[in-house]
């Protein structure tokens, strides 16, 4: 009983800890407040409306060299470019946890971006209750009076990867690591293997899923299946640069995804597909200060800037990045389309029409593979 | 043949790391220590090393660094464990949240720094004319070596020297051994820290050889399924390399057996060895119910010396 | 015999080291009264400075972090209801594995057992689809006290007719209810709607528990206080009770006064992972309305620092819950004012450490020497 009694009053303390820092805090970052106002009014001096409280959401952390770091990256050109500093809560799990901490943002921030698919309900939740503040979901697909949703065309890239594997290939066998049967990453081999086959028509593309996105170890085992197979081009749709490294250490040429990984394997580097989300999340914010925001559904391509191709490796050929940047210039300028009929599925019943295109909501959905792959997606 | 080799080499480059753990978990638990904290330890081992080496570029300087740095969590444990005797599965599990989270702290700035590291091979040009054998073995780098030779060490130690008798009198009945005049807080501070030691060189081997580059957690749980290993290989360093080998063959062939589209999901096929452990223990639990027990008996029982009757 | 002798003198030496020249040395008293109040509050105060000392070198006010945290966990209706939330599967799963421990059973799979009854629960949500809408809680509720009570069974079987030690078997059986969440959520059970994203359907309302007064708290806090209480009435002032903690003090004794122990065994561990599986059942229901991968942050393993904060006491779990409860909401506040999640985990464990290690340490007290050992 005594026992309960001193953990009461281990309580008890906090509580009192907690009433007195609650003034010396708001002390303090008053004091910051006024600091970033002459930066800022320095910086803008025409500047009169208070700026926004922005805030972000990330399912890793920033070091994670891959989907958290490219939020992290836009995440700092936003605060560079409005002088704010945003708060950043990282390593929050998809489920329960995510909605406590998004709630809790949305108590005092404005603008709210949640940076992975399964923080979709939660955001949706609680958008419902703070009506007032924005919120930003990437990749997902439920939209809100006060709830937005992005995503960038990644499979763009990835088909500008796959010409560049496909020409790269000697033996036509191309490896594939991929981290969970999404749509989006589903779309992304399809469009890989179509840029593959449309320079090299007998490339296969063996897919394995590695079912994590954090997991270095398991992510290099996976790597090493398709490299024990034979294959002499690696790409990965993964978080972490160990599919790569693992190709790097028996000479094949490795590719990932999300963030340029070239200091990895300089030697074998090809180029990964970029996610650029700083120029949108600036406009975003932008849009929000002049008060012409409106929820919609983002499907953002070369165009505006939302995907990259990364520089390429040292040891690419000329003639493979004259392929790509040519292919890449149609792309950009809408004379190209890459799921366009005729395309196939794996079982050989054609998916497209000849001449017609894929609509987006049908991209976004993409549960089959096209011909050429090599793989399952595992059955309902 | 050819697919047996590669198999082979697969479970060899995925069991290490996990044999390194294992093996230290087998020093604890022999002297009667539970410790739950091998996914810390193995965090702080990688994150040293790789502080250290990105620093450094020395292989031995950040060998001995993540020996340190691990020995550091071992000292913690055993004081808390074996001098104040607290409970030793609340402090593994403590041990593991402060690792995993002094290694986060301490990785921030090196986080994403690609290691510019190669660990030397060994080649065994000897061994090539043996079938198997020599693909296998021929061409493994230095630490996968230290690896098994750690084990067969420590199974000559435990088993065939006086030792070891003592070490397995620590674990099974500490007032015995103290009555023989086996320091038993000595013991098992000693064996606590080495395998502490060895946690920390799996966690080195880890981003040594396997994913040379700092990614927050990076263990992913390894740390845990070598607690499970330890008592899949019994507390037996030779059986603990079989082990750690074949669960390191069983990831392996879960990604092959989706390359073949072969039906069975891979989660099956992970549960096996857990399953296997539980009925191989209750089969032989059965067939010897009237001998004694082959777990460390004191195990997680601090010891106190005036409970001596 | 060379060896014999070596092996001696390397044992003398490690005996001597370990004597050092100290002139006083710590003596062992389990039986020495300590201070309830001064302990736990000297260890948690220790464990902050500890970590202070790392707040400061990052750049931080320490005192500033320690109120947020505070802040974030208990200073707010919502900060109070989220770590009242978070509080309860722990609360349940610390009495599961307490009941255990009291009879000396080191039951350490209170993991698998929530995830088991997690899976329990939704099981009846996808293979009763069209129940009328009252009769899913309790389905529910007792679909998941059954599965985690029988995966408790499978923990206990091994441990009493074939002498296979159940922290060994708890622990292994974790592992495979995560395998078999993960076959679950990813594959037979996945929401054909959800984009492949490894979860199952959301579930409908009548298959969700009632919320209180605006927060996601909901019925599962009373269902754990409830259950607390029911345990300490059932501990003190039963029979079963009694028995239980004869078991506990002395196997043997007990043995011989004619208990069975077996049959205490299989009950307790039924019990302990059913209240597991209540609280898996629970979370679905509850906070996630869904079964997803990852349903358990690790809440069976925090359970057990819960239960042994509380030093097995049903109703002192109550208070320690919340102290972790809060630590963990507490930890994600933090980030919002700059501290990384790291910084929270290691709090964590420095408290815990410092808790435990404090508890202990005041058993000690500093004598002189007297030269004999």
């Amino acid at each position: 009983m005594k026992k309960v009694l001193g953990i009461f009053m281990i309580l008890l303390l906090f509580m009192l800890a907690a009433c007195s820092q609650g003034t010396t805090k708001t002390s303090e970052s008053a004091k910051t407040e006024e600091k970033s106002e002459e930066t800022t009014g320095e910086a803008t001096e025409t500047e009169e409306k208070e700026l926004p409280k922005v805030a972000f959401v990330y399912i890793g952390v920033p070091g994670d060299g891959g989907w958290t770091y490219e939020h992290d990256q836009a995440r700092k050109l936003v605060d560079e470019t409005f002088g704010i500093t945003s708060t950043t809560v990282e390593n929050v799990p998809e489920g329960p946890d995510a909605e406590r901490v998004i709630e809790e943002l949305a108590q005092d921030h404005d603008i709210i971006f949640t940076t992975s698919f399964g923080y979709m309900d939660p955001t949706f939740n609680v958008a419902q209750k703070y009506p007032e503040v924005l919120f930003m979901h990437a990749t997902g697909y439920k939209t809100a009076e006060n709830m937005g949703t992005y995503q960038g065309r990644g499979y763009q890239p990835a088909y500008l990867a796959g010409i560049a594997a496909g020409m790269l290939s000697l033996n036509n066998k191309i490896g594939y690591v991929g981290a969970f049967p999404l749509p989006e990453v589903i779309y992304t081999i399809n469009a890989f293997t179509l840029g593959a086959q449309s320079v090299n028509p007998d490339a296969e593309v063996s897919v394995v899923w590695s079912n994590t996105w954090f997991d270095p170890t398991t992510e290099r085992q996976a790597a090493v299946s398709l490299l024990d197979q034979g294959v002499d081009v690696l790409a990965n749709y993964q978080d972490s640069p160990a599919g790569i490294q693992a190709a790097a250490e028996r000479g094949v040429w490795g590719m990932g995804n999300d963030s340029d990984m070239n200091e990895y394997a300089p030697e074998t580097y090809v180029t990964n597909p970029i996610l650029n989300w700083g120029p949108y999340y600036v406009d975003v914010v932008q849009s929000v200060i002049d008060e012409t925001w409106k929820s919609e559904a983002v499907f953002y391509g070369f165009k505006e800037g939302m995907v990259e191709l990364a520089p390429f490796g040292k040891n690419v050929p000329q003639e493979v990045q004259d392929a790509v940047e040519a292919k890449k210039k149609e792309i950009v300028d809408g004379t190209f389309d890459i799921f366009k009929g005729p395309i196939y599925d794996q079982a050989g019943n054609i998916k497209i029409n000849d001449g017609e295109t894929l609509a987006d909501p049908d991209i976004l959905s993409m549960n089959w593979f096209v011909k050429g792959v090599k793989g399952t997606i595992p059955a309902e | 043949m050819d697919t047996a080799i590669i198999l082979m080499s697969a479970a060899i480059s995925a069991g290490t790391p996990l044999l390194f753990a294992v093996l230290g978990g087998i020093l604890n638990e022999k002297v009667g220590v539970i410790n739950l904290g091998t996914e810390g330890i193995m965090l702080i081992g990688a994150v040293t090393s790789c502080i250290v080496f990105l620093q450094t570029e020395n292989l031995f300087l950040t060998f001995l660094a993540a020996l340190l740095a691990s020995a550091g969590l071992g000292l913690i444990h055993a004081f808390v464990c074996i001098s104040l005797r607290a409970n030793q599965i609340v402090s593994g599990l403590a041990i593991t949240l402060f690792g995993t989270g002094f290694s986060a702290y301490l990785g921030k700035s090196v986080a994403g720094s690609a290691l510019p590291v190669s660990v030397p091979k060994i080649e065994l040009s000897w061994l090539e004319p043996i079938p198997f054998i020599g693909r296998v073995f021929g061409n493994l780098d230095i630490f996968s070596w230290l690896c098994i030779f750690v084990a067969i060490v420590m199974y000559f130690y435990m088993y065939k020297t006086s030792w070891g008798l003592h070490l397995k009198a620590v674990g099974d009945s500490p007032s015995t051994s103290d009555v023989m005049g086996v320091s038993v807080d000595g013991y098992r501070y000693f064996h606590v820290i080495l395998g502490s030691m060895l946690m920390g060189l799996s966690g080195f081997y880890l981003i040594m050889v396997y994913s040379p580059n700092w990614i927050e957690g990076m263990t992913a749980g390894r740390g845990w399924i070598a607690i499970a290993l330890i008592i899949f290989a019994r507390w037996n360093p030779l059986y603990a390399l079989a082990c750690a080998y074949f669960f390191g063959g069983l990831d392996a062939l879960g990604f092959r057996f989706q390359l073949l589209e072969v039906a069975i999901p891979s989660y099956f096929l992970k549960m096996i060895p857990y399953i296997a452990t539980i009925i191989v223990l209750m089969f032989v639990g059965w067939k010897n119910r009237h001998k004694p027990p082959i777990e460390p008996k004191a195990l997680g029982v601090p010891y106190f010396r005036e409970q001596r009757f | 015999m060379s060896q014999r002798t070596s092996i001696e003198q390397a044992t003398v030496e490690i005996k001597t080291s370990n004597k050092g020249v100290f002139p006083y040395r710590f003596e062992y008293n389990p039986h020495k009264k300590t201070n309830s109040f001064i302990v736990p509050i000297v260890s948690t105060i220790v464990a902050l400075i500890l970590c202070a000392i790392f707040i400061v070198i990052n750049g931080m006010n320490p005192l500033t972090v320690y109120g947020k945290m505070v802040q974030g966990a208990f200073g707010s209706s919502f900060g109070i209801s989220e770590t009242l939330l978070k509080a309860t599967p722990l609360l349940l799963c610390a009495l599961g594995v307490g009941i255990a421990y009291r009879i000396s059973i080191w039951n350490i799979g209170a993991e698998g057992q929530f995830i088991l009854g997690a899976i329990g629960a939704t099981a009846v949500t996808i293979f009763l689809p069209n129940l009328p809408g009252p009769l899913y809680i309790p389905l529910m509720v007792v679909a998941g006290i059954i599965f985690g009570g029988l995966w408790g069974l499978f923990t206990a079987i091994p441990r009493t007719y074939f002498r296979v030690n159940e922290l060994i078997t708890s622990l292994m059986l974790n592992y495979v209810a995560l395998l078999l969440l993960d076959y679950l959520v990813f594959e037979p059970w996945r929401d054909p709607e959800g984009f492949n994203f490894p979860g199952t359907p959301l579930f409908t309302p009548f298959q969700m528990l009632a919320t209180i007064g605006g927060t996601r708290l909901n019925q599962g806090l009373i269902i754990a206080v409830v259950a607390v209480s029911v345990f300490t009435f059932l501990l003190a002032k039963t029979k079963w009770g009694y028995e239980l903690r004869l078991l506990g003090a002395n196997p043997t004794a007990a043995a011989y006064s004619g208990i069975k122990v077996n049959k205490h065994i299989l009950l307790v561990m039924m019990i302990s992972g059913g209240l597991a599986g209540l609280a898996g059942s629970i979370e679905v229901s509850g906070v996630a309305h869904r079964l997803m991968y990852g349903i358990s942050p690790g809440y069976g393993y925090t359970a057990i620092i819960v239960a042994w904060l509380a030093k097995l006491n049903p109703f002192a779990m109550i208070f320690t819950s919340i102290f972790i409860g809060g630590l963990i909401v507490g930890g994600y506040s933090v980030q919002t004012i700059g501290l990384p999640s790291s910084m929270s985990l290691m709090l964590q464990g420095a408290i815990l450490l410092c808790l435990i290690a404090g508890e202990m340490l005041s058993k000690f007290r500093l004598r002189k020497a007297t030269g004999e050992e």
